[in-house]
């Protein structure tokens, strides 16, 4: 008796423990997240058709708003009131669950993203493995809402999709890989406080230029946007999806974006880290510089084509990381040894 | 061009050469033949390095006038080949010898009714496959008969 | 033949008519194994409203505002074309200026449309700024056109016996300004696509066509001078001011989409170049000679060629010695070059269909008539 009345007060503890102070900043941590998810979404979603309109000598959004910033919401509105068209041949179930499985994972990420050096929402040893399985899931809601449309469009593009992330997580991946052996860890603080002095990008720049290729892969975007290829494919895997199911596709994109330049800047630019005044200024700075680059090259080159990603993913990239992750363990051996 | 009248003689018995003024009509020569040595003339041609350029027809009312037009590129030389088919008589098909006349006789048969024999997929290309009429037919009025409610649009 | 029933693992896929890149209302059914295209079946007509048919209802003059909504991106070209082949059958003479004014105006509707196909066929391949700088130099043409014109695409400005208007001051400066500055605009493009790697993976070795099975299947303009045939009617059978002009006719060596592309884009340059030498040259004088106001060709058949931005057009005209035609065939230059599609297609892949198509540069109301 005495060892079951231990072990539920014990158990009764841990519950207020839990319930206290802590599930109060893990849903204040949640609000924020969500917060932050629409106003970076809206913000990027203006940004892209900014530098887009000034990349083709044009203007872009301008009348509502200063600077055309509110645009965004307006757009939103009229998708938030547009029609949810389910047609008729399509697999309900599956057709709804497409849109919140995309927007769900994009959401957890964020909790061990490190924003600042106490601007986290938690810091779990396995950050980085945590960020790279939920992207995982990504290609799992592509691949329900194409086939569940019932369409041939779509379903060509959901299994692009496939085919294409599951190439590109690989070297994905296995430039992470160097640089947690640099690091010696899968917190994503811990990699920041690695990198006290030094950029991982100087150890590793061809994992860092791997990651950022496999990234643009990996959030379905120009040149490899082959999975919604608007010119063969009329809008790939959603080309059924309207009003606010087609917007939860386009805000996990935009998401996404964020995730992995976050990530490729915790990974190889330092985080939170700066000359001068270290903070979140600095990791949000790095972030929509790399966003930048990514919508600049977005708007530069044309579309690669299907098996050209294939190769370029299978042929290159990935022997490429493979002989930069066995380099990386040989001379951290080497120097560990030494 | 006397070496192709010699081959043409030659392989598909004598034929009608008329001058033409190149500066006003736009070809050199012209061929009236019968149907049944089309197929010889093309392939002569098509041997000599002559490509179609078009195919197309002329109404007149009595029968149709078809008429191919052959030229050399290089040369800027066009050859017109005529011929007359009856009333629901079928040209042959030269589709085989020339592939770009896959579609232009099917254009002709859209719009003159015209068959033509041996020809893999004669259909309509302008025109609903289901519309009745050749528009270009001497006898065709347009006309209420054959706007809007003509084309089935639900149907299959 | 393709709707049976299919027992493999093949699909049907219909690519249009409502489609972001067959370029109006084209469409192909295409059988798919995977993204394969095993057949494919050009279904076209969309479109027709029956010109031809038209002109045996009218006289000569009242069919010219149908020529340029035949090809709309080439209307001053169709426009041309007709008021020479009528000009030639009823031996109407034209003035000088009228004539150089005319080339002056067909070249820079070449331009325009080469532009406008250059910026969507980026489109079709992913590339979506080019269309935006395409179009940006476009707009400035079609300004400077629209001075004379008074319109910006189904242009009717030419008559029979000369042309509507006299050049403007402000068609001249436009002019002036242009032309230097599509020159630097055509540098960039160079620097932009043409030597961009993933664009030439795109379309080096895709849909290509050789000499002999371009010659066969009726291909002209653009799409048979990248295959290596130097035909350009304006060399072979020279019309209008064009045996006096200095130009070059480029062609390619492959026959694939790349060449295809280049030549356009070599067009470009040259048309800038006969612009340039017809503004030289410009006599003075008038623009219109006396016409009938429904000229009557003796009773006979003309055929009239003429090369359009996307290759020969033919205007057979047959006249029974009334003023209204009793047969005008138009010969077109896309009807022949798409109809290679369905031998070209199987074995490709989807983005390749697309990367074809849009490298034949087809009009679809042109092809419909």
């Amino acid at each position: 008796m005495q060892g079951v009345s231990d072990y539920m007060s014990g158990l009764g503890q841990a519950v207020a423990g839990f319930l206290g102070p802590d599930i109060l900043a893990l849903v204040l941590g949640l609000v924020l997240v969500l917060l932050f998810i629409q106003v970076n979404a809206m913000f990027l979603v203006w940004a892209e058709r900014k530098v887009a309109a000034h990349i083709q000598l044009r203007i872009g959004p301008k009348e509502v708003g200063p600077f055309g910033l509110l645009q965004t919401i307006v757009d939103g509105v009229k998708l938030v009131a547009k029609e949810l068209i389910t047609p008729q041949p399509v697999s309900w179930l599956l057709f709804v669950l497409g849109p919140v499985l995309v927007f769900a994972p994009v959401m957890v990420p964020f909790v061990v993203l490190p924003f600042g050096p106490n601007l986290q929402v938690r810091d779990l040893n396995v950050g980085l493995l945590l960020i790279f399985s939920l992207g995982g899931l990504n290609v799992l809601a592509i691949l329900l809402g194409g086939w569940a449309s019932n369409n041939k469009y779509a379903l060509l593009g959901a299994i692009r999709s496939v085919a294409q992330n599951v190439a590109y997580e690989i070297p994905l991946l296995l430039s992470a890989m160097s640089v947690v052996i640099l690091a010696g860890t899968f917190s994503m603080q811990g990699i920041v406080e690695a990198q006290e002095g030094v950029w991982f990008i100087f150890y590793q720049p061809v994992a860092g230029l791997l990651y950022l290729i496999g990234a643009i892969a990996e959030t379905n975007r120009a040149p490899f946007d082959i999975p919604e290829a608007e010119s063969e494919l009329v809008a790939g895997f959603h080309t059924e999806y309207s009003g606010m199911r087609f917007a939860l596709f386009f805000l996990a994109e935009y998401t996404n974006m964020f995730i992995v330049a976050s990530v490729a800047t915790t990974l190889f630019f330092g985080g939170w880290r700066g000359p001068v005044a270290d903070g979140p200024w600095w990791f949000l700075l790095k972030v929509y510089l790399l966003i930048f680059g990514v919508m600049w090259v977005r708007w530069t080159y044309p579309r690669l084509r299907f098996d050209q990603l294939m190769n370029f993913a299978w042929k290159y990239m990935i022997p490429i990381a493979l002989v930069n992750l066995l380099l990386t363990g040989l001379v951290m051996k080497l120097v560990g040894a030494a | 061009m006397h070496e192709l009248k010699r081959l043409l003689d030659d392989r598909c018995g004598s034929l009608s050469w008329q001058e033409a003024e190149p500066a006003l009509c736009g070809y050199s020569h012209t061929i009236w033949l019968e149907v049944e040595r089309l197929r010889c003339l093309a392939r002569v041609l098509a041997d000599s390095g002559l490509v179609l350029e078009f195919i197309t027809a002329v109404d007149r009312g009595h029968g149709l006038e078809l008429v191919y037009f052959f030229s050399r590129p290089a040369a800027g030389w066009r050859l017109k080949v005529a011929l007359r088919t009856a009333e629901g008589q079928p040209a042959p098909s030269i589709c085989d010898i020339y592939p770009v006349a896959n579609w232009q006789e099917r254009e002709v048969f859209d719009m003159f009714g015209q068959r033509f024999d041996g020809h893999p997929d004669l259909k309509r290309i302008l025109l609903p496959a289901d519309a009745d009429f050749h528009p270009l037919r001497h006898d065709f009025q347009a006309g209420e008969q054959h706007d809007g409610d003509h084309f089935d649009l639900e149907r299959d | 033949m393709l709707r049976a029933t299919l027992t493999d693992d093949t699909f049907y896929l219909n690519l249009g008519p409502q489609h972001p890149s067959t370029h109006g209302v084209l469409h192909l059914l295409l059988r798919l194994d995977g993204e394969r295209i095993v057949e494919c079946e050009p279904i076209i007509g969309y479109s027709h409203r029956g010109h031809e048919h038209m002109a045996q209802q009218r006289t000569l003059s009242q069919f010219l505002p149908n020529t340029g909504r035949m090809d709309y991106l080439a209307a001053l070209m169709y426009n041309h074309a007709y008021c020479l082949a009528v000009e030639r059958a009823c031996g109407i003479a034209v003035p000088p200026r009228a004539e150089y004014i005319r080339v002056i105006c067909a070249e820079l509707n070449r331009i325009g449309s080469h532009l406008l196909w250059f910026g969507a066929y980026l489109l079709d391949l992913g590339g979506i700024t080019p269309f935006l700088y395409a179009f940006d130099d476009r707009e400035d043409l079609l300004a400077v056109l629209g001075e004379i014109t008074g319109s910006r695409l189904t242009y009717n400005y030419c008559r029979f016996g000369g042309v509507a208007r006299d050049l403007n001051q402000a068609f001249c400066d436009g002019l002036e300004a242009f032309i230097p500055k599509m020159r630097r605009r055509l540098a960039d493009y160079h620097t932009l696509v043409s030597k961009n790697i993933i664009f030439i993976n795109r379309t080096r070795g895709i849909g290509v066509v050789d000499a002999d099975t371009a010659l066969a299947a009726g291909f002209s303009g653009p799409c048979l001078r990248a295959s290596g045939v130097d035909y350009d009617v304006r060399r072979a059978e020279p019309y209008s001011l064009y045996p006096e002009l200095d130009f070059e006719i480029p062609t390619g060596q492959n026959g694939d989409c790349f060449d295809r592309f280049m030549v356009r884009l070599q067009e470009i340059e040259q048309s800038l170049r006969i612009v340039e030498q017809a503004l030289e040259r410009l006599p003075e004088g008038e623009v219109k000679a006396p016409a009938p106001q429904h000229p009557t060709p003796d009773p006979g058949d003309y055929l009239f060629t003429y090369e359009s931005a996307r290759g020969r057009v033919g205007i057979y005209l047959v006249s029974g010695g009334g003023r209204v035609p009793l047969r005008m065939k138009w010969q077109v230059p896309s009807f022949n070059n798409l109809s290679v599609l369905p031998s070209l297609l199987p074995g490709t892949l989807v983005a390749d269909t697309i990367a074809i198509l849009g490298s034949i540069d087809v009009v679809m109301p042109e092809i419909d008539r």
